[in-house]
Formats: C-alpha cells, structure tokens, sequence
C-alpha cells in the first residue's frame, strides 16, 4: 500500500483533525505488540517537532494505525465520507 | 510558582510512554519522573531515551532505592545521563516496597541509614572524588569512576513515613510525598521542617513535591473510575494511623488487601469507596482537581506531581491538566 499517495488525497483542512484520530487510535491500542520499533521511532521525531499532521506526519501515522487499529482506521475515513481512501485502503488490505 | 511534574511507569512499550513524555514537555510540566520496579520496562532505558526526546524537562528516576541497585551503580547511571541532558538530571531515592524486595529474597536492611549511606555515597562518586566508605549497610574501599562526571545531580528523597520525611527534610535537595489529601500532606510537611531545621536550612531551599495519584477527566465518574485501581493498591499499603485519619474502616481495608493477594481485582476494586478515593488521590474534574491542589499548596509545597494513573484516557488527561489545571495556577 502506498501510504503518501493515500495521504495526498486527505484534504487539507481535514489533516489535523485526521491525525488527532489517528494518534487515539495508536495511543489506545491493544495491539501495540504490532508497532515496529523504527514506525514508532518516526512517528515520536514528527510529534517532537509539530509535523505529525504534515503529509510526512501522516504517512507514518496511517501506517501505523492500519497495521494497529485497521478496521477504526477504514471506519474514520468512511464516516468522514473520504469514501475513495477508505475503499483503496479496504482493498488493500483484502488483496 | 509552584512546578509540575508528571509520573510515568514504564510498563507499556517506549513510544507510548515518549509519545506523554513530549506532550507533557510541551504542555508545560516541568519535571518529570520515572518510576523503578524491576517487573516494568528499565527506568534508565526510560530516561536516556527521555534525553533524547525532550529539550527543558528535568528528569530522573522517581525513585529508585538502594537495595536493587547498587549506589555506585545509581550514582553511574544519573552521571551518565547528566552527560546527556546536562542540568536536567534528578535523582529520586526511596526505600523501596517491601513486598517487591521480597518478592527477590532482597532484605530491607535498615532504610533511614541505608538511604543516607547511599545518598553519601552518590553524591561523593558523581563529584569525582574516591569513595572509601564504611556504612552499616554500604561499604566501599576505594570507588571511583573512570570518567570525570559533570555537573550538579540534586537527590530527591521519597518518604511516607515521619522519620524518613524528617531525614529527606535534613539530606535531601527534594522531597517527594507520598501524598495526595491536605491532611496527609500537611503532616508531611511538618515532618520535613524538622528535618529542614536540624540541618540549619531554609525550607524553601528544598523542593518539596506532592507526589500524588491523580485522574482528571470532564466526567467526574470516569475519573473515579480510572483511580480505583491505584487507590485500592494505596488503601491496602496503608497503615492503620493513616486509614484512620481518613475515617475508612480498617476491616475493610483489611478486605481489599486480602482481595489484592488472592488477584480478586473485582472484589478488590469494588471495595474501593468514594472516601477512599478523596483520601488517597487527586481525582475529578479539572475544577475538582484546581480546588484540590490548591489545598495542598497552602501546606507549602513546590511541586505538584501527576500521577499514576493520571486518568482513563492518558492523552486527554494530560491535554486537561496542561490546558485548564497549570495555566490556573500561573496567573
């Protein structure tokens, strides 16, 4: 899955929001067994340096929340009616 | 002004636990501190990464003791960390938990002398000098780093108890209660001036800290929720003089302790009253905890320390103390 070219489809005016969702989803995961140390790694040098909404930012945290949260993860984009995100994402994970 | 700290225990993996570290930096707390048990992720690990994540938080350990860990090997590790984060290393000692000790045959030899010898021993050993030292507890002949360590590292002593709070009162440069209601906290404090005054100093050259179990959250009923747990850890270790300072039935403190031992945490936990929560944690709404803190400021501590559990969502909790408790308490 191409998760910057996922990223670039998000809005604008919807990136910080989305990541504030995103970083729920990681923070609160029973999963976090699954978060591999150098994606964790990233994610904490884009928060110390306020870019974690950023397209960069973003790339990680999808990355992480997919492979953490999958199925809140397809539901956020869904609900936000970011229909062709959330069915690439779908097949991705279903191919 | 008062200060804030924060408390975190490193059980879940790294990057959550960094992930708070750098909100509650940005948020406006600052000190930090990590706890140390060895059942839990290393506290050291813990830090050096806190170093390299963070820019202005003072951190150390809070508290380690002296049983566990050799204090040459303490006074290593926080001059080794003071290299990487010079001016922001602190130390938290206590004399550690029994049951823990015992759970690895380690004796609890003696803890006001062990905690004194050992804050010697430390101070000398991050200094630079040669540390023949002969305690009743600790021994040296001739200790002495390989390196030449920098800086000053101000020791914090954890105490519950009057005698060691007089003794954190009379060696320390902090002291960390172990106290979250204004009763307990103001007794505490009273035991630390004692020792303040045997040591022919001013009480506002030590930073006291209320090392407190906290939980905020909007909904009063899901922070009640969220400290149960840690309250009935707290009502189990508790002695009877303090349970019944609070007016909670030692019998069914008794109860929860026997629930605790048997890993009954539902029967534990619903022991657990709302007495129980007033007495032994911060806990409520941000409102709530303001009227609260504000309480144990007039006993005279420095520091106000936010911890565990903090609340039932962590992000959010650290959100509320940042945006509505601390800026409260800086105008």
């Amino acid at each position: 899955m191409d998760y910057r070219k996922l990223v670039e489809l998000i809005p604008t005016a919807n990136r910080e929001m989305i990541s504030q969702k995103l970083v729920d989803f990681i923070l609160t995961s029973k999963n976090d067994e699954k978060m591999p140390s150098q994606l964790a790694n990233a994610i904490l040098h884009f928060w110390q340096h306020n870019v974690l909404e950023s397209e960069s930012g973003l790339t990680v945290l999808l990355e992480a929340a997919l492979l953490l949260e999958p199925d809140k993860t397809v539901s956020v984009f869904s609900e936000l009616q970011m229909t062709i995100i959330a069915e690439q994402i779908k097949a991705a994970l279903t191919s | 002004m008062v200060k804030f700290g924060i408390e975190f225990v490193p059980r879940g993996p790294h990057w959550k636990i960094m992930y708070y570290v750098i909100q509650a930096e940005k948020g406006g707390f600052t000190n930090l501190w990590i706890t140390d048990h060895f059942n839990d992720r290393n506290v050291y690990v813990a830090l050096t990464t806190v170093a390299i994540y963070t820019n202005k938080i003072t951190f150390g350990p809070g508290v380690t003791n002296p049983y566990m860990v050799n204090p040459v090997f303490t006074a290593q590790a926080v001059a080794t960390l003071n290299e990487l984060a010079p001016g922001r290393v602190v130390l938290g000692m206590g004399a550690g938990d029994k049951t823990t000790l015992d759970t690895v045959g380690v004796e609890m030899e003696k803890p006001l002398i062990a905690i004194q010898e050992s804050i010697d021993i430390i101070r000398k050993m991050i200094t630079g000098e040669t540390v023949a030292y002969q305690g009743e507890v600790f021994k040296t002949t001739g200790a002495k780093f390989l390196f030449k360590p920098r800086g000053k590292i101000p020791v914090y002593v954890g105490a519950q108890g009057p005698k060691m709070l007089a003794l954190a009162g009379r060696i320390g440069d902090g002291v960390l209660i172990n106290a979250s209601h204004p009763k307990d906290v103001d007794y505490a404090v009273s035991c630390v001036k004692e020792g303040v005054k045997a040591a022919g100093k001013k009480f506002d050259e030590v930073d006291v800290a209320a090392y407190t179990s906290f939980s905020v959250h909007e909904d009063v009923k899901k922070a009640n929720k969220a400290a149960v747990p840690a309250v009935s850890f707290i009502v189990a270790g508790s002695p009877p003089q303090i349970l019944e300072r609070h007016g909670i039935d030692v019998k069914k403190a008794g109860e929860i302790k026997e629930a605790l031992k048997a890993n009954d945490w539902g029967r534990a936990f619903s022991g657990v009253t709302p007495e129980m929560i007033s007495a032994f944690s911060v806990c409520g709404t941000p409102d709530m905890c303001i009227e609260r803190i504000a309480e144990l400021l007039k006993s005279g501590i420095s520091q106000f320390v936010v911890g565990s559990p903090i609340g039932a969502n962590v992000r959010e909790a650290i959100n509320l103390v940042c945006e509505r408790i601390i800026p409260h308490f800086k105008t």
